[in-house]
């Protein structure tokens, strides 16, 4: 046996001892948790909400500390978890379709399957809404209008290639008409130029909705069944239009992470998700929550990029 | 609603209360006074912390900040020539030539009392009119606003200083800056070069930290010799309620930069530096004496101070009624609200009215407090940084500001941005190219941009729609007054003068 192999039969069990441990007592240093937005943004308040169960049901005393590295819509900060050791001591925010829609729209240093995939904790869905001094406030009206002169229905949006463009190009589709997209830098002008009637119609999140019921019509909402937080806002399947669609909001960690880190992260995830406490966080702060952990996830994923994929092909939004 | 005004009171003369608004306004004026640290970012950085606080203990404290922060600016603004906000460089214009002059002292009593009476002026406006002006927020579509911003342009003219031509060049840099990023309209990134990094544009602490604190930083360490006693030695010892009935005769500017400050605040999208070059401009307009202005004319101290208060909780105003916050200061807001879980809206007025209206009124006493706290506390404590010998205070400022800019989006890549914007500067600095334009060019030139495409894309590509509404109107015609009423009374007094000589 010469000094090579024994050296590498030593550090093969080097290597054991420290990865069996390492599984073993996970967690036993503090956990990163990058947010790809500002703090106090919707995706830091969830972020945020999240880190101390996620710290109690993970036990050992470990700190999920929250790291801001915001920038480029989210993709600074998802592009770092996704280049992150694959050990469970980072994790990060997802938000989908942006995510999915940076790999299309710019060279994106990460792909679907740079990450593992571990909780979608919050389900936003899209809400049609109309200024309240709008003579348009159904399903039918609006589609009429659109289709009585192209460039008659304008949208605010607050960005390009979000989940309010991409539920846009279904309405373009589903209803055969065509809308001009008015995309504002932020949700604020945007909100500003819709309350205003300065345009048409807007396409923004059911939570932004709700506490402003007497200031905007809502002519629908983009979910499989109503909204428990505004029961009145019938469904755009109802309404007989096939249009689900909304902004998730979610965790991931780097691909090939250690199967226990992984099962015990995700359990971590569903007994934080089963907390009452945590569900009445989020409802106060206003985020609609729906599960899908691990593979349900993963799928979910793989059904957002394959839409933003068919979207991108027939109608690229740049 | 003004009995609940009434009733949130007792809760916010607690003592704990009092003391978060104390310590907001005290640790605000020092980030103010920091280049290159902003009241946003400081605003970022507490959120975290206040998970666990009480909700009017944090939005105290952010109140706190937001108004000591706005005043805090002017202090290396008027002794150093170093905004130390974006808000504050038009109080630099005058405040640094009243520093040379050895009023320095009386500059800085001027801007304190003139931020603490704009913030009251905010506040009350807040408490009392916000449903009606939130209305008035509304008026405001992209064809609005971008007559807003062409109107602000106008302020360019007497920035551009003396020679128009490096003016212009100026001016052009910074409409040149506004454009990088991803063009929010078609998506493309412009002039981004495949760095991540740029495609939200570039943030406007960089460049102003490395326009304007950085050179003057530099030069500080050229001077090998002792620091000069004339800004230091005769820094005004006088009592601040002894100098405030000399300032009465501001009422007019006090009154007008309120107005205008406050109705900037309720702009989506506009901030304190926009109030303050608009309501500097439209001060110096009234003066009877605009050829004084820039040479150390207090009005102009009083008129950007005044604007720059008046704009914080006037931002609130469209935040808390209809989500729609005025600045990124009042969104970052909006997060801390959340976090407690109180969501903007008519339904918080009415589940929560003690901490709205007590929140309201956090930001008068915060307002108040700047008089005690920054007039007899802050200003003589910073105004002591300067005995510091030159080249040790030059290289405190580097290392500052470093930290400032990395900390806005915690990375290096700001920083060497800052670095080049620095030796811009520098050379700037040295050809004298006015460095005021490049400022307003980024503000007012993306602004300007974004929302006329955005007009012309709702108005299906006619020009027309830049006329349309009422509003717009009315702002063009205060555009065209602003163009021409020079002109016409320049003519006038050379007829006069003509007649006189004939």
């Amino acid at each position: 046996m010469g000094f090579k192999s024994l050296s590498v039969a030593a550090a093969l069990i080097v290597s054991c001892i420290t990865t069996t441990s390492a599984l073993a007592d996970y967690p036993e240093k503090k956990i990163d948790m990058i947010v790809g937005f500002a703090a106090g943004g919707g995706t830091d308040v969830m972020a945020r909400n999240i880190a101390p169960y996620l710290e109690k049901y993970l036990g050992n005393g470990v700190s999920v500390v929250v790291k801001n590295m915001p920038g480029a819509s989210g993709q600074i900060g998802i592009t770092a978890v996704a280049e992150a050791d694959p050990d469970g001591y980072t994790i990060g925010t997802y938000n989908l379709p942006g995510a999915m829609a940076r790999t299309l729209d710019r060279n994106a240093d990460y792909d679907a399957d740079s990450f593992t995939y571990l909780a979608n904790i919050v389900n936003d869905p899209n809400v049609i809404v109309t200024p309240k001094s709008s003579d348009i406030d159904t399903m039918d009206k609006l589609v009429e209008a659109a289709k009585a002169r192209s460039g008659a229905v304008t949208v605010a949006m607050s960005s390009l290639g979000g989940d309010d463009h991409f539920f846009l190009q279904k309405l373009s589709s589903a209803t055969d008409a065509d809308y001009i997209t008015v995309p504002f830098s932020g949700s604020a002008p945007a909100r500003s130029a819709l309350m205003g009637g300065h345009v048409t119609m807007g396409i923004i999140n059911v939570s932004e909705v709700v506490n402003f019921r007497d200031e905007l019509n809502v002519l629908g909402i983009a979910s499989k069944e109503r909204s428990s937080m505004a029961e009145d806002i019938p469904t755009f399947q109802e309404q007989g239009y096939d249009l689900v669609n909304g902004a998730l909001r979610g965790f991931v960690a780097p691909a090939g992470l250690p199967e226990d880190v992984e099962s015990k992260l995700l359990a971590a995830f569903q007994q934080t998700y089963d907390d009452p406490d945590f569900q009445t966080a989020m409802r106060k702060s206003g985020n609609p929550t729906e599960l899908a952990l691990g593979d349900d996830f993963e799928a979910l994923n793989a059904e957002q990029l394959e839409l933003a994929k068919q979207i991108w092909e027939t109608q690229p939004w740049k | 609603m003004y009995g609940n005004l009434i009733d949130a009171l007792p809760a916010v003369l607690s003592l704990g209360n009092i003391l978060a608004v104390v310590v907001g306004v005290i640790a605000g004026i020092c980030v103010g006074a920091l280049p290159g640290l902003s009241a946003t970012m400081a605003i970022s950085v507490l959120i975290p912390f206040t998970f666990g606080m009480d909700p009017l203990v944090a939005l105290g404290m952010m109140a706190g900040i937001y108004n000591g922060a706005m005043y805090g600016g002017s202090i290396p603004a008027v002794l150093l020539r170093i905004p130390g906000t974006p808000a504050a460089v038009a109080t630099s214009f005058d405040g640094y030539p009243m520093a040379q002059q050895g009023r320095g002292g009386y500059a800085l009593q001027v801007a304190v009392v003139s931020s603490a009476l704009g913030g009251i002026a905010s506040a009350l406006v807040l408490m009392l009119l916000a449903p009606p002006l939130a209305k008035v927020t509304l008026l405001f579509g992209p064809t609005e606003i971008f007559w807003v911003a062409v109107f602000g342009m106008s302020a360019i003219v007497f920035l551009l200083g003396g020679d128009i031509i490096k003016g212009l060049i100026s001016a052009a840099f910074g409409v040149f800056v506004s454009l990088i990023g991803v063009d929010t309209i078609t998506g493309y990134e412009r002039y981004t070069f495949g760095h991540l990094e740029l495609l939200d544009g570039i943030n406007i602490v960089v460049l102003l930290v490395g326009l304007y604190a950085l050179p003057p930083a530099i030069g500080l360490l050229e001077e090998v010799r002792d620091f000069d006693t004339k800004n230091t030695g005769r820094l005004n010892t006088t009592s601040i309620w002894k100098a405030i009935p000399g300032m009465l005769k501001y009422w007019k500017t006090w009154l007008r930069s309120s107005v205008i400050g406050v109705f900037v605040g309720i702009l989506p999208g506009a901030g304190g530096s926009m109030a303050a070059f608009l309501s500097y401009n439209e001060a110096r307009r009234a003066s009877k004496n605009p050829d004084d202005w820039g040479k150390g004319e207090p009005e102009g101290v009083a008129a950007s101070e005044t604007s720059n208060n008046a704009d914080t909780a006037a931002a609130l105003i469209p935040a808390l009624t209809l989500g729609i916050p005025g600045t990124a200061v009042a969104a970052v807001m909006l997060g801390g609200l959340l976090i407690h879980g109180l969501q903007p809206g008519p339904m918080l007025f009415r589940d929560n009215p003690e901490i709205v209206f007590g929140f309201m009124w956090q930001f008068l006493f915060a307002a108040i407090l700047l008089i005690f706290l920054g007039g007899a506390l802050a200003t003589n404590s910073f105004a002591q940084v300067l005995r510091l010998p030159r080249p040790l205070l030059g290289a405190i400022i580097i290392a500052l500001v470093f930290i400032g800019v990395y900390s806005i989006n915690n990375r290096m890549f700001d920083v060497y941005l800052m670095l080049g914007f620095g030796l811009i500067g520098y050379f700037m600095d040295k050809l004298k190219f006015p460095l005021p334009p490049v400022v307003l060019g980024l503000i007012l030139g993306g602004f300007a941009e974004q929302n006329l495409r955005l007009a012309l894309r709702i108005g299906g590509g006619d020009w027309s729609i830049l006329a349309s509404s009422p509003t717009a109107k009315v702002l063009i015609a205060m555009v065209l007054l602003v163009i021409v009423s020079p002109l016409v009374s320049r003519r006038l007094r050379a007829r006069k003068a003509s007649k006189v000589a004939g």
